[in-house]
């Protein structure tokens, strides 16, 4: 049963997270802080992590994937580095994110608009799940 | 005219009229604590005159500024300092102010002794009563332009807020829609899509509100470059291509013979004719038309938006570009729409130098015309791939050849 986590700081977010995802038949755990977050995913080694964009600052979702993405070969994170990332994020959040996902911009590999629609959502766990088992 | 410019014939002509040497004007700080000079004439630039003034430490410059006309005949060593510069031996220092509130200082000097008496200050009052009048008018632009920029913060920064909310509520509402939350009656799925389409309406009303702010920001003036105007019609066509092939509408486009070029944002520009388009699309009904036709006419391209729909009813001419106003007749065939399409075209217009017309038969149809001063003929950088908006020449013209 893959393990997914959630980077989310609003737990009413969460919870429209949590029922399509546990209806597909994931393990959901959470956190509601980017530090949280990085602590969790040392703790978990989930198979995805969902990630909003915005939580306590305006940049937390950017730094955490970041930091899980550090291409130095000293960081804590580098045996999740391929761990499939998908950000929650909300149009005009920044320009960048517009571009689309790519390495030069942002470190993620989908893009989910809010408000968040369940079956767009679980269609988009699936594929990224599906690439990481194959890749 | 800048405000610098003003007072600067102002003091040119009143040293020319007294028959001085030179002129400063000083002008007051909001708190009232320090004199700036402003502007000079016949003033070497190194002069320490020229240097910031704090009032508390100048009785001259605070007798002044209560009102009152000094006429200095013979400056004294003591009386030199800060305030008045080497050289001259006569000085004529007259208050700003407007309407009892001091704004700053006009001195007049002359390097010859007891230069000036009464009748001088009155030859100079005309001058001064202007040089106050421009520093008031030009401190009133200024704080209505703060006020502006002030107001558009605060609708950005409220409606930011807004946006977190609402989508929240429409995430956790698309669960129970579509069953995730367990099955739903009759009653309890006809309640949650009427909720469902109240939330879809304010986030269209954020999302506008944004835009209007957006409008309004000073930053904005920072994303201008040329935009194809043939190409930025063409997207917003495209964008819209879709309802109105679910409305049975014949939608199509007559692009301007020449790629001409005008300078704004192509985000704003491209807004103005999704609006436009949108708009005559929605406002149209099932089996009717809209044409958009792009010409150039003189040193202008002209975009016309036109339709056979419902309409716009004469009293609503005048009000058309106010925020959140909706004709009678737009609100039975949509009773939510927000009221600020229009609102936010003309604020973009304007921004880009263009203007605006409209002319309307009600129950015949409406014609908007949009016309941009044109920035140049020469092809542009080929549209920008981004967000799946590019639009080849291509696909312009199968737009033409479909009927």
């Amino acid at each position: 049963m893959p393990k997914i986590l959630a980077i989310e700081d609003d737990p009413d977010m969460l919870a429209a997270l949590r029922m399509p995802l546990e209806a597909q038949g994931y393990e959901l755990f959470t956190a509601t802080t980017g530090e949280e977050g990085l602590e969790k995913v040392k703790e978990i080694a989930p198979d995805l992590i969902i990630l909003d964009v915005m939580m306590e600052t305006a940049t937390a979702g950017f730094q955490v994937s970041l930091e899980l993405r550090s291409p130095d070969e000293d960081s804590p994170y580098a045996e999740y580095r391929d761990t499939p990332i998908l950000m929650l994020t909300a149009i005009h959040t920044t320009t960048s994110l517009r571009f689309g996902p790519d390495e030069a911009y942002l470190p993620v590999d989908d893009f989910v608009e809010k408000p968040v629609d369940p079956d767009e959502l679980v269609e988009k766990v699936e594929l990224l799940l599906k690439q990481s088992a194959v890749g | 005219m800048e405000l610098e410019q003003i007072l600067a014939r102002l003091l040119e002509a009143a040293t020319q009229v007294l028959q001085a040497d030179a002129a400063m004007v000083r002008l007051l700080d909001d708190r009232g604590r320090e004199l700036t000079t402003a502007v000079t004439v016949g003033l070497p630039d190194h002069d320490s005159a020229v240097e910031p003034v704090a009032v508390d430490q100048s009785a001259l410059d605070r007798e002044v500024l209560s009102g009152r006309t000094v006429i200095l005949d013979e400056i004294q060593e003591d009386v030199r300092g800060a305030t008045l510069p080497q050289d001259y031996c006569s000085a004529l220092c007259v208050p700003l102010n407007r309407e009892g509130e001091p704004l700053g200082t006009l001195y007049i000097y002359a390097t010859g002794a007891q230069c000036f008496s009464e009748p001088h200050s009155e030859l100079l009052a005309p001058l001064v009563d202007l040089a106050a009048e421009a520093v008031a008018g030009n401190r009133a632009y200024a704080k209505l332009k703060e006020q502006e920029a002030s107001r558009g913060q605060f609708i950005r920064i409220a409606t930011h807020e807004l946006r977190s909310p609402i989508a929240v509520a429409q995430s956790l509402l698309r669960n129970v829609v579509k069953g995730y939350a367990g099955e739903l009656n009759e009653p309890q799925r006809d309640i949650f899509a009427r909720i469902n389409r109240r939330l879809d309406f304010m986030q269209t009303l954020v999302n506008d509100l944004l835009d209007l702010a957006a409008g309004k920001s000073p930053e904005l003036g920072e994303d201008e470059q040329a935009v194809a105007v043939n190409a930025s019609v063409g997207r917003a066509v495209l964008l819209v291509q879709p309802r109105a092939e679910e409305k049975d509408i014949e939608l199509s486009l007559d692009p301007c013979c020449e790629e001409l070029v005008v300078q704004a944002s192509e985000e704003g520009l491209d807004r103005i004719f999704v609006n436009l388009v949108d708009n005559a699309v929605k406002y149209t009904p099932a089996g009717g038309s809209v044409r958009v036709s792009l010409g150039r006419k003189d040193e202008e391209i002209q975009v016309a938006v036109s339709d056979n729909g419902i309409g716009i009813p004469k009293e609503a001419l005048s009000h058309l570009y106010e925020e959140f106003y909706r004709a009678r007749n737009a609100k039975k065939v949509d009773a939510v729409g927000t009221g600020l399409g229009l609102a936010i075209v003309k604020d973009l217009v304007d921004r880009y130098n263009g203007r605006i017309e409209v002319e309307s038969e009600l129950g015949q149809g409406t014609t908007f015309t949009v016309a941009f001063p044109v920035l140049r003929e020469e092809a542009p950088v080929s549209g920008r791939a981004v967000s799946g908006r590019a639009v080849s020449d291509s696909s312009v013209k199968t737009m033409i050849a479909q009927p």
